[in-house]
This record gives structure tokens, C-alpha cells and sequence, in this order.
């Protein structure tokens, strides 16, 4: 057990940049691999609805007769047509969990390895802004949407992250998320292209206050914002001993005692009169879009198919 | 720390353990994750349950070689733990006072 007095804070700059250009080298092919299977999925492939004006046309727009007829018949792009897909423009927002209990179930390193592997693909892919914030008893933002995401501020982005926070807000997380999107929406570049939100949630999965974090993330998807909560499992056994050298460098500590997926993790309830309840912690995890990831390898594959699915979705839902 | 307003709300996985070989758990339920808010009898309600026994046994808890006699929040608080860390909880048979005996 840890006490909350603990010392152990934010690493040195040199640490943190030894760090990321480590896990920048070891990820780099695999941050290709999710380069090109994002290139895929992120690029326009929505028929975009009709819109106006035109001369010629499929539909009347009906919001234009009046000032047509007034204007003399003049003003005649009066026609709405069904355009070619638009440019997309994306906001991408990395929340990394750096809270205790990422240092204490050893998943902080696998997390940090997660967040260069993902930072990385998405800055070749040049698809739009990307953001990291950091999270626990607050929300902090380590890197701005406005900001290009190069080495030097992947290392500077490291250099925020303790692994020392006393809890794990994860309800706080995605209220400030909303207003980081909110803000970035009305700041954002690429104006006149179409814009979409994605947060992925980097984390050991551990949360609570399940009910209201649902109430958040239903009303994420109205405002088209999505999140993919990647849970870094513990159970992530062998990658970590490889990295054990790094995570002594970076004051992560590592236990050998065994650990036990998130998967096998129970919930219990137990009630004032002393009837117990258990289930299965994931079954009712409050995010629908989830990855259980044990090593870096399987992200860029697990990604894709989570986005891709959500894509359909949006693609069905829009009719 | 401001846990006062959802202090309810607030998790911690435990593991429990015990000493005594005839009060082992059948079946090891692995680390669980329950609400900080819980006290001494909600935990000798999660054993019985673990446990299945056809009548309830009242259990003591120990946590770091120290009996628990306030919730899991306010003992953490008190003993300078965070609720980020698995908390290791030994069980033992409560000792029943004499006169509560002797009512039964
Ligand atoms: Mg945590």
C-alpha cells in the first residue's frame, strides 16, 4: 500500500523525452499500420445531403421561392443537389488516465506507449487537430487542439504525466471535454468543411459514478462527438516486463505479484439491510465503444474496427 | 480531494484474504470492486454471501494488521490511503460478546 504523501511527481524533462522517443521508435511501424487503416475509414465516404443553391437541380428549396419570385425572378438558385462528399476535418482529443492506479496495476507504461502509437498515426495522417489531456482528480489539457502534435511536444506532452492522482474522474473528464469540444468546434480550422469530434479515453478502466457518466456520453453522441474508451488491461504481462527498464526510469512502479484482467473484475453492491449483489464489472461499463488492449500490437487492428462500426452507424443513421 | 459531495459514489477493489483455513472462500472471487461507503457489517454480509452459508456468521476486518470500526472512507482517510490502491482486507470470526450469546 502507497500513502498519499507519496514524492514521486512529474519526471524530468530528459526522462520524459528519452521516454517518447523511445516509445516513438518502437511504435512506428505499428503507428503506420493505424495511419493507413485510419486513412481509410476517416476519408469522406458520406454521399452528403442535398443542399443548395444551384440553378440547376434535383429539389426546389422551398426556403427560396419567396425571394425569388420578389427579386424579380432574379435570384435563382433556387435548386438543391446532391453534392459530392465533402472534406472532412477532424478534432481528435487522447485522454490518458494519470491517476494512482495506473502506476499501482503497472498499465501507466502500456498507456504511454498507447497514447505515442496513436499520437503519431494521426499526425502523419494529417487529417486535423489533435489534443491530449490528462486526467484524474481534475482535467488538465497537455496539448492543444492548435497546436501541430511533433516529437518535441509528444516529449512535452510525457513530461506532464505523474501517474500520482488520487482518483479517477472520469464524470469530470467528460463534462470538460464537452466545453474543450464545444470551444475547439467554434475555434477550429477548416471552416465550411465538415467537422467531427472523436475522443479516445486511454485508461486502466477503473471508474465510478457509471449512471451519470452514461447521461454524458448519450449526450456526447447528440452533440456527434464520439468516444472509444481504450481500456489498457493489466494483464498486459509480457510487453511490460520488456519495458521494465523504462518504467524504473520513469518511477513506475512494478510489481510481480499477479494480476488479474479487468475482465475478471466484480462488482459488488451491497445494501443497507446486507443483500449482495456482484456482476461483472464490464458488463455495465457506462461506454458503449470499448477496447480491452494487453499490448500495443492489437490496437491499430481493435481501433479500426470500433471506428468503422461507428461510421456504418452514422452512415445508417443518416439515412 | 474533494470527495464530500460524491463520496457515495466513490469505489475501491479490494482483495480479501483470511488465516483461518475453515472459513476460506470455496471459490476465489479475485479482486471486487466495492463502495468506500461500506462498514464492517457489509462486509461480513459480502463474506456470508461468498461463503454461502445457510446462517450468517458475523466476520471482523482488518486492514494494514488494523480492525476496521469506521466505513472504508473515513478509515482511508484516516490512515492516509488512497482508494487508487487495492486494499487487502482480512477477515476473522467476530468474537461474539458473552451476553449476546447467552440472548441467542
Ligand atoms: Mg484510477
Amino acid at each position: 500500500l502507497t500513502h498519499l504523501d507519496s514524492s514521486t511527481t512529474i519526471p524530468t524533462p530528459e526522462t520524459a523525452r528519452d521516454l517518447w522517443l523511445h516509445h516513438e521508435s518502437t511504435t512506428h511501424s505499428l503507428a503506420q499500420t493505424l495511419t493507413e487503416h485510419l486513412r481509410l475509414i476517416l476519408a469522406p465516404t458520406l454521399a452528403t445531403k442535398l443542399r443548395g443553391d444551384f440553378r440547376t437541380g434535383k429539389r426546389l428549396n422551398l426556403k427560396r421561392i419567396i425571394p425569388y419570385i420578389a427579386s424579380g425572378y432574379r435570384r435563382d438558385k433556387i435548386w438543391l443537389r446532391r453534392s459530392q462528399p465533402s472534406k472532412r476535418a477532424y478534432q481528435i482529443m487522447i485522454a490518458l488516465d494519470d491517476s494512482r492506479s495506473m502506476a499501482e496495476s503497472g498499465t501507466a507504461n502500456l498507456a504511454l506507449k498507447t497514447l505515442a502509437l496513436i499520437a503519431r498515426a494521426l499526425a502523419m495522417l494529417e487529417v486535423g487537430e489533435v489534443a491530449v489531456v490528462c486526467f484524474g482528480d481534475d482535467v488538465k489539457v497537455a496539448h492543444e487542439f492548435d497546436k501541430p502534435f511533433t516529437s518535441d511536444a509528444g516529449a512535452e506532452v510525457f513530461g506532464q504525466f505523474s501517474f500520482q492522482q488520487q482518483r479517477t474522474d472520469v464524470k469530470r473528464l467528460v463534462e470538460r471535454s464537452l466545453e474543450l469540444f464545444q470551444d475547439a468546434r467554434m475555434n477550429g480550422q477548416g471552416r465550411g468543411e465538415e467537422l467531427w469530434q472523436l475522443m479516445l479515453i486511454v485508461s486502466d478502466g477503473i471508474c465510478d459514478s457509471h449512471e451519470e457518466i452514461q447521461r454524458l456520453v448519450r449526450m456526447s453522441q447528440e452533440q456527434r462527438i464520439m468516444i472509444v474508451f481504450i481500456v489498457v488491461d493489466a494483464t498486459a504481462g509480457q510487453s511490460l516486463e520488456q519495458d521494465s527498464a523504462e518504467a524504473e526510469a520513469k518511477g513506475i512502479g512494478q510489481d510481480t505479484k499477479e494480476k488479474q484482467s479487468i475482465l475478471d473484475l466484480q462488482s459488488v453492491d451491497i445494501t443497507t439491510e446486507g443483500k449482495v449483489v456482484r456482476w461483472r464489472y464490464m458488463d455495465r461499463f457506462p461506454f458503449r465503444w470499448y477496447l480491452v488492449v494487453r499490448d500495443v500490437a492489437e490496437l491499430p487492428g481493435v481501433l479500426a474496427t470500433a471506428l468503422r462500426q461507428w461510421f456504418a452507424e452514422v452512415v445508417d443513421a443518416a439515412g | 480531494m474533494n470527495t464530500a459531495a460524491d463520496g457515495l459514489q466513490t469505489k475501491v477493489q479490494i482483495k480479501l484474504t483470511t488465516r483461518h483455513a475453515d472459513i476460506e472462500l470455496p471459490e476465489d472471487p479475485g479482486v471486487l470492486l466495492v463502495s468506500t461507503s461500506v462498514r464492517r457489517y457489509g462486509l461480513s454480509s459480502l463474506v456470508n454471501s461468498l461463503l454461502q452459508t445457510p446462517k450468517p456468521t458475523p466476520f471482523e476486518f482488518l486492514i494494514n494488521g488494523q480492525f476496521l470500526r469506521t466505513s472504508i472512507d473515513d478509515f482511508l482517510t484516516a490512515n492516509g490511503i488512497s482508494a487508487e490502491s487495492t486494499l487487502t482486507i482480512e477477515y476473522t470470526r467476530a468474537l461474539i460478546p458473552p451476553k449476546h450469546v447467552a440472548s441467542l
